[in-house]
């Protein structure tokens, strides 16, 4: 016993390093996609993603298991808001509140008015990218956590602070606008 | 319609149709149980305009899966894994900006201005890439020594802390011994039918350490004996490591302490010793004391049988 309390703190800054590697390299990867899809650019990305990976390592001893990438995401998640409140002050809406975004928002689409598989698989990848681009943001990020960060609803509720049911009608709205974008349904004259 | 329709659903599902939407995107996303799922695919399996947003859901899930993700690009990777080694980049960045300086003086002038924007680059990505390099295996290197640290170390630390674990898994267990016996004649054998080595077993009851029995110990692979003995309300393990002629001789005993509890080392003839305890320290030196003593006195004790 009387050993263990030196021993460890000389330890802890290359256990706190290893750590590090461990948890936030291997998913540099996933905290870029997002913050380029929050913030709308790659050069953005990176810098959020930087000073998302400093808070991440300030608090590296803080990770208590569990997801390392959901961990990290959250980390990025509110660097990415507070980049944009400082960068981009106009372009942000209603980060605090959306459930009123949730309620006016129509409901998914009947299937009458819903495009074949085969159009929605034809899209490229341009248009896809265009699509993700145009949803709300509240929708474009669950999106995004979910479909190209592939965590599950249960993390994605606990990072937004919602109810895991929200995550499920953000998702399904998310899906529906993308699905009337991609089947080629020209509704709007832009 | 079939008739089934008009029956209410015992699968569970929701039978609001948005909801039951959902209940498709959750199956798409894997957030379904086995039993869920099933029923999910029954319901599919009788609504067409279900399967066709399944369809529909998973051709989207491949449309955006196929949109480009964004590389991690050498540089950035270098910067990010130079935030948990500052001062690793700080050494690794300079020394190719110094090489760089005298290379323009020692190039003919022609070769310079050609040469010079390619060799600024070449050092550019070198030193980008040697520092993403030092840090990963600095990083791996930390992460071994760490490993290295809590696993092997040196033998007798491990040793030490296998040991102590194994003291304490006894104090746990219902018995801290496999046989219970104060009299060596039964636990020797006990432990020679078992791994084939048994250590010395004096009785010291009179000395106030009552011998409780034996038990076998894996330690590192190998199976060893280990006593009980009694003192008070303390339980001693004694372990003994049968000498292998590489084990260094330590003639006097040492005093250690691992996972709590105070432990003592020494080696005589055959025997390499692990001595613990959560008795006091005095106790537990002058165990190993009569213990040796003992030995010595009885030689006898620690021959076979």
């Amino acid at each position: 016993m009387a050993g263990a309390p030196g021993g460890g703190t000389v330890l802890s800054e290359k256990m706190l390093a290893a750590r590090f590697a461990e948890v936030v390299l291997p998913h540099l990867g996933d905290a870029l996609s997002l913050a380029r899809w929050l913030t709308g650019n790659q050069a953005d990305a990176e810098d959020v993603v930087q000073e998302a990976c400093l808070k991440a390592h300030a608090g590296i001893a803080g990770f208590a298991g569990g997801n390392p990438r959901a961990w990290l995401l959250t980390i990025v998640r509110n660097a990415s808001y507070t980049w944009m409140a400082k960068n981009r002050p106009r372009s942000i809406v209603a980060v605090g509140d959306l459930t009123d975004l949730d309620d006016v928002s129509p409901p998914p689409d009947s299937d009458a008015d819903s495009p074949e598989a085969a159009l929605v698989a034809k899209a490229n990848s341009a248009a896809v990218e265009a699509a993700i681009a145009k949803l709300p943001q509240a929708f474009r990020e669950t999106l995004v956590l979910r479909d190209i960060n592939g965590l599950s609803y249960r993390e994605i509720a606990a990072m937004l602070g919602v109810p895991q049911g929200t995550v499920m009608s953000r998702l399904a709205r998310a899906r529906a606008l993308l699905m009337k974008e991609l089947g080629g349904r020209h509704h709007e004259p832009a | 319609m079939s008739p089934h329709e008009n029956r209410p659903r015992e699968d569970g599902l929701p039978q609001d149709p948005q909801d039951m939407k959902l209940m498709i995107h959750a199956l798409v996303d894997g957030e379904l149980d086995a039993a869920a799922a099933l029923a999910v695919e029954r319901r599919m399996a009788a609504d067409p305009a279900l399967a066709a947003e399944h369809a529909r859901l998973v051709a989207l899930r491949g449309a955006v899966a196929s949109v480009p993700r964004p590389t991690v690009s050498d540089d950035f990777l270098a910067r990010i894994a130079a935030i948990a080694e500052v001062k690793d980049a700080e050494d690794t960045a300079e020394p190719p900006a110094a090489k760089a300086a005298p290379l323009p003086s020692a190039q003919p002038r022609g070769q310079v201005i050609a040469m010079q924007p390619r060799a600024a680059r070449w050092y550019n990505s070198f030193d980008w890439r040697q520092m993403a390099a030092s840090i990963v295996l600095t990083a791996f290197l930390a992460s071994g020594a760490t490993q290295w640290l809590a696993t092997a170390d040196n033998g007798s630390d491990s040793f030490a802390v296998a040991v102590a674990n194994g003291h304490r898994r006894s104090l746990l267990a219902a018995t801290p011994v496999d046989i219970v016996s104060s009299d060596r004649h039964t636990v020797k054998p006990w432990l020679d039918g078992r791994i084939g080595v048994s250590p010395p077993a004096p009785d010291m009851a009179k000395d106030g350490y009552a011998l409780l029995g034996g038990r076998v110990e894996v330690i590192g692979d190998r199976p060893m004996p280990a006593l009980v003995y009694r003192h008070h309300e303390h339980l001693i393990t004694l372990v003994a490591e049968p000498r292998q002629n590489e084990a260094k001789s330590v003639p006097v005993a040492d005093n250690l302490s691992a996972g709590g509890f105070l432990q003592v080392h020494w080696t005589d003839d055959a025997f390499s010793y692990w001595a613990i305890s959560d008795a006091e320290r005095p106790a537990l030196d002058d165990f190993v004391a009569r213990f040796r003593a003992a030995i010595i006195a009885n030689p006898a004790a620690g021959g076979p049988g």
